[in-house]
Parts: structure tokens; sequence; C-alpha cells
């Protein structure tokens, strides 16, 4: 018996297994992605013609799908190891997979309004210098999220350096971007045209009490102006009006703050009665103003010795945040509303 | 400029003082190398004078002179103590070292140079130290393990030596882990598990510095001046997590965050790794030391510190015996080539004698 090439590879075709279940379902699997967003799309427009409200957000569950896609991406690319990650332990394409998570808690949750970004320059260092408030240092993260949505930079903030004894969170800083509030630190970025976002009230600006709110610290020593002078970078102080509602903190349990090393261990009217749902924040209304920036390279990098000049800059910085307070909290309708 | 050509170095029979000696032979410049050590050397030594003693004062003292040694190498620093008990470490990384630099820093030794190969361990390792270590910082904490103790110490005698004896151009290289494929280090031992232990909750930052950038610094120290302490690690830095997935491993967080002391003995007996106490919380917190004047000094390194992870990664792609084999044929040409030799000389029994003829005591004094 005699094989028949030509038979043969009739048989081997493709286009006679187009129609096998296997290759409809791959089809439909790739599809799906597509499928779902085209049906999520038509029923928000329905039920925005039912209920004449917004019940689906369309652009968020954009945001969401992008995210999850970006994510998949990193993670891929990672799992091989060929990624870089700057001397500090600095990875940009992972940090900005996370943004669009921060994101949703700058748009929807706290309705963040920022006024004053056109004073963060596009390129080169510049110091920002804010207000520190609410329990969780979650006004850096919405800080970032805004520099980030305007510049395309992600600033650098320094952290209190008792983060890098915690787990998850040590290298999870790090990831996106802080680094310990060491000077040399700081200089070190700034002198490579970084972005650095420094909070000099430090943790006595985010334990103080709920009645002590919107009134600002002690500026530390006023290393931030020191560092400025240093590098000759330009401060730019930040206001944030919001950040002290979201943990309303009524009593700082100091023994059992000790116990596990903590700065303080906050009471607030959910934490730590409710347990877990105790550390969902509360969604006030944020009002984030960027000032015009205080210029310091005009002194000179030896200028930073001299106490009187960087006392004198730390000073005019904190009364600029302290007006930025008041002027942003009487524009703002409620502590929510708004 | 400190004119080189005699040279003294310690620790010729680990892999530091191997590869070195193996360098300056190669180098016209250096007329006369003595190697010193407890143990044979492992390398074939080609003109080198091997004396197999302990380093002590006297035998020190009179073989400098003798010699008219201008430049001393300690590369005999214990860094990996894996069947070393901590006295032996002790004795010869700290009484050792006292000893030759007792010797070197006399008031009419013919020393001239010094070079110390110490390591980026002297900084410690906690969880609020500074993102970057540069060579004028001391830690704040005081040391948790012996060697880094031992090394405070060492680095004070080196310290001492250089204020003594301004004149002199006395080197100070603090060497950061060493990766590369040929020496066994205990980074490499611990890359070498299945899976790369991790721990839980932590992604240190860590640097590496490839074994061979680690000789070529050492042998420029000696043959260029190059006075002061320096950094030595790759340009950049590595996530722990990175360093697995170039191997193309996947890591466990099976290592506890507290009590190191109790989990790494069971640790280094169920895996047989020798994981030295002094690293143990590196894979918690890690170290980034500056290395802008190493590089402003000695010049750039050929690999970065991600760069000899992936240099790594290959050489242990490699079967074992593609790197073996070249290694073991050419020693036994050699010794092929030296009995020839001998026997178209016909002076059977001098020339093994002439690779040491200045040898003090040919008889072993190593410390039991």
């Amino acid at each position: 018996m005699s094989v028949d090439p030509a038979a043969a590879s009739n048989g081997a075709h493709p286009g006679g297994r187009s129609r096998s279940p296997r290759r409809t379902l791959n089809r439909l699997r790739a599809e799906l992605p597509v499928t779902a967003m085209s049906a999520t799309g038509t029923a928000a427009v329905r039920l925005r013609q039912l209920t004449g409200r917004e019940i689906i957000d369309l652009a968020s569950l954009q945001d969401a799908v992008a995210m999850g896609y970006h994510v998949a991406e990193v993670r891929r690319k990672h799992r091989g190891g060929d990624y870089q990650v700057d001397e500090f332990g600095f990875d940009r394409t992972w940090t900005e997979a996370l943004i669009p998570l921060f994101r949703i808690l700058y748009r929807r949750y706290w309705r963040v309004e920022t006024t004053g970004m056109e004073v963060v320059p596009s390129h080169g260092p510049a110091l920002l210098v804010s207000n520190h408030s609410g329990v969780l240092p979650l006004d850096g993260a919405m800080i970032e999220v805004a520099v980030f949505d305007e510049t395309d930079r992600v600033p650098r903030a320094l952290v209190a350096s008792w983060f890098g004894g915690l787990p998850v969170l040590s290298w999870l800083l790090r990831r996106t971007g802080q680094t310990t509030g060491h000077p040399d630190d700081s200089v070190r970025l700034l002198r490579a045209g970084e972005l650095v976002l420094v909070f000099p009230e430090g943790v006595r600006g985010t334990g103080k009490p709920f009645s002590e709110r919107y009134r600002l610290r002690r500026f530390g020593r006023g290393g931030f102006a020191e560092v400025a002078l240093r590098a000759g970078a330009p401060i730019i102080p930040i206001s944030v009006v919001g950040a002290e509602e979201i943990y309303p903190m009524i009593a700082d349990v100091q023994p059992l703050a000790k116990l596990i090393g903590m700065p303080y261990f906050p009471v607030t009217p959910t934490w730590p009665l409710l347990g877990p749902l105790g550390l969902i924040p509360l969604p006030s209304k944020w009002r984030i103003r960027f000032h015009p920036p205080v210029r310091t390279d005009q002194y000179g990098p030896d200028a930073a010795d001299d106490p009187s000049l960087v006392m004198r800059i730390s000073d005019e910085v904190r009364d600029t945040i302290q007006a930025g307070l008041v002027n942003e909290l009487a524009r703002r309708k409620g502590v929510f509303r708004g | 400029m400190v004119d080189t050509r005699r040279v003294l170095i310690t620790g010729v029979s680990r892999f530091w003082g191997g590869q070195l000696v193996r360098r300056l032979e190669a180098s016209r410049e250096i007329e006369r190398i003595v190697a010193v050590d407890t143990k044979a050397p492992t390398i074939n030594l080609q003109r080198t004078d091997f004396v197999r003693a302990d380093i002590r004062h006297s035998l020190i003292d009179k073989l400098l002179r003798a010699l008219d040694i201008d430049t001393v190498v300690h590369a005999g620093l214990i860094v990996d103590p894996r069947r070393a008990t901590a006295r032996v470490v002790h004795e010869t990384n700290v009484i050792g070292t006292m000893n030759l630099i007792a010797a070197c820093s006399g008031a009419d030794s013919p020393v001239r140079k010094l070079v110390v190969k110490s390591s980026t361990a002297i900084y410690g390792c906690e969880p609020d130290d500074p993102s970057f270590w540069s060579e004028a910082m001391t830690r704040k904490a005081p040391a948790r393990d012996s060697f880094t103790r031992d090394l405070d110490e060492v680095e004070a005698y080196v310290h001492d030596f250089a204020v003594r004896k301004p004149a002199a151009v006395t080197t100070c290289l603090r060497f950061a882990n060493v990766l590369g494929g040929a020496h066994s280090t205990p980074f490499s031992r611990f890359f070498d598990l299945p899976v790369v232990p991790t721990v839980l909750g932590f992604d240190p930052r860590l640097q590496f510095v490839h074994e061979e950038d680690a000789v070529s610094i050492l042998e420029q120290a000696v043959t260029h001046d190059r006075p002061g302490v320096f950094n030595v690690a790759g340009s950049g830095i590595v996530l722990l997590s990175q360093v697995a997935a170039l191997l193309g491993k996947r890591s466990a967080p099976i290592l506890p965050f507290t009590g190191s002391s109790i989990a790494l003995p069971i640790f280094n007996r169920a895996t047989g790794t020798g994981f030295p106490p002094h690293l143990a919380r590196l894979l918690q917190f890690g170290r980034v030391v500056d290395t802008a004047r190493l590089q402003s000094q000695f010049g750039q390194l050929e690999w970065t510190t991600v760069g000899a992870v992936k240099e790594h990664a290959r050489q242990r792609r490699l079967p074992a015996e593609v790197e073996e084999k070249p290694h073991m044929y050419e020693s036994e040409l050699e010794e092929f080539l030296r009995a020839r030799r001998i026997t178209s000389n016909g002076h059977g029994d001098e020339a093994p004698r002439r690779r040491s003829p200045r040898r003090p005591n040919p008889r072993s004094r190593a410390r039991r």
C-alpha cells in the first residue's frame, strides 16, 4: 500500500483543525478580557440610563485592568532577575505598577485637591518639605501620587530608620523609592538630581493627638535646610490638609509602644476596638498646597555650616507651611465634604 | 613611590594569597616573592619561596631583615571560618596580624609598604544603618560576633602602623563578599542550595565583588601606591531575591528574623553550608558600602555587583569537569616537564631545593 503525500499533508492542514472545540475555547479565553470590558461598559451605560447616576465608574475600572496587566508584566520581568534597582533599592517599574492602587485612594477616597503643582521642576533636584500627620504616613504616598501624575517623577521620601527593622516594610519602602533619613542619603539623592521628600517633624508629627491637629511640631534641628544648602537644591514647602483626620488619635499607649519597639501605639475610635476594621482610614477631604520654592543655591555649599542661616531657612519654611495649613483649612467646606 | 621589588605574602594556602602570588609571579618588576603560611599552598608556585611557618614575631622579623622585604601583603585573615575553631580564628587574625605588624614597624625595618586585606564586615549590620558606608564611618552598635570584634583589632593595628610609619604606604582594603565561581565562599555555598533561603519579610540590598576584581585590586595595591582605607565592592547593588532569580532558583522564607544564634548552627548542620555568624544578619538587613574612593584611586572594576552575580551564575551552570580539567592537566604537565628537566640536567635532587633556597627553617612550625 502506498502513502499518498498529498493526502497526508492535507490531513495536517491547519484549516482542518480550526473548528475543533479546543481552538474555540482558547480563542474565547483570549478574548475574555475584551468581552468582559465591553459587557461591563454596556452594563454601566444601561445602569446610568436606568438610575440616572454613575453606578459603575468606567475610568477606575480601566485603571484597575491596566494595573493588572502592568503587574503581570513586571512579575514576568522579575522572574528572570534581569532588572535593575538603583543603589538605594528603588525599582521604578515596580513602583509604577503599584501607583494605580494609591491613585484610587487619591482620586476617589480622599478626593485630593492639589494646587501649586507647577512649582515642582520637571528635572533637576528639589527638596519637598511637608507637614506630617495621620498616624500612618499615608500623606507621603499621596504627595508622591500628586507629583508622579504631574511630572512623571517619583519623589524619594526619607523615612525613619527603624522601618529597616520591620518585616515587609523594610523592603517595600526601599523598593518604592524611600530611604533612611540619614543626611548623606538626602545629599546623595539631591546631587543625583532627584526630588527628595522630607517630613522634618518626623514621628512627632504623625504621633500627635487629634486635639493638636494642624499645629506643626518642631522641625527637627533644621537638618533639611542644611541638606538643601549643601546640595544647592531649592526647598518646596508643602501643606497637607486632611491627613490629620484619617486616624483621629485619642490616646497613645506608650508602655505598649515601648514593648513592641514603636514610637507610639495609637488608640482611635475604631482601633484597636474593631480589630483590623480599625485600620480602615476615614474618608476625609484632602487638600495639598505646593508653595513657591525657597532658593538655596545663592549661598554656596559651605553655608550649610552656618547655624543661623540654617535656622532662618528652617523657620521660613515652617512658617510658610503653617500659614498654608490655615489657609487651606479655611477653604475646606468640611472635614468630609468638599 | 615605593619601589616594590621584594614582597612577603601571608595566607598563600588560601584562595587570596594563592591568586595574588600567581599574578605577582608574572610581573617582571618583582624580583622576589616570599610566601608564609602554616599550610602548603594549593597552587603550584613557580618562583615563589614558600616558608611553612606561623606568623611569629621573631621569625617574621628575621625574615624581613634577611631578605630586605620592602612590601608586606597580609592576605591571611580567615574570613570563612568553616573548619577552624573560634580560638584558632582569633589567634590567626588578631595575634598573627599583631606579630606581623610589630615586625614591620620596627625603626630599622626595611618594610615600606603594607597591604592588608580586611572586610566590610567591620561596619556591622543593623536595621538602622546608613544606606551607604563610607570609609570614614564607624558603626554605632558594639560588635555582635567574634569575627567583627577581631576585625576591629586588626584594623587598629593597621592604623597604628600608618601613624607610626607615616613614610610607609599603608593600604587597607575592605572587601565585600566575593563571588565568581572558582572560589568557595560562604555565599557561593549558600547560593548552591537548591532553594535560596531568605528571612520572611526581608529582602536585603547586597554587594558582591568578583574574585578576579578582588585579586586585581590586591595586585594594584602591591604594584602601585594606594595609601588609605578603601571599600572594595562591585558598583551598584543587588537584592537577595534578585540573586535567586538570576541563579534561576526559587527563594524560600525559612530563616527566622530573630534568634539567629540558635537557628544558624541548626541551619549549617542541616545544609552543610558553613554560613558564618557575621554574615547571618546580612541576609536580613543587608549592607552597602560607598565605593567612590575606590573608583577614583583604583579605577573601575571589571564587574558590577549584578555582573558578578551573573558571572557566578554562568560559572555554576557549567558542569564541574569543564572548569576542573584544565587546572589538573596543567599541574600534571608541569610535574612532567620538571621531571624531564631534572633528568636531562642530571641534577636530580637539586632542582626541588632551588624553589626555596633561603628557607630559614624547613620544618613545619604549624601550631597544633
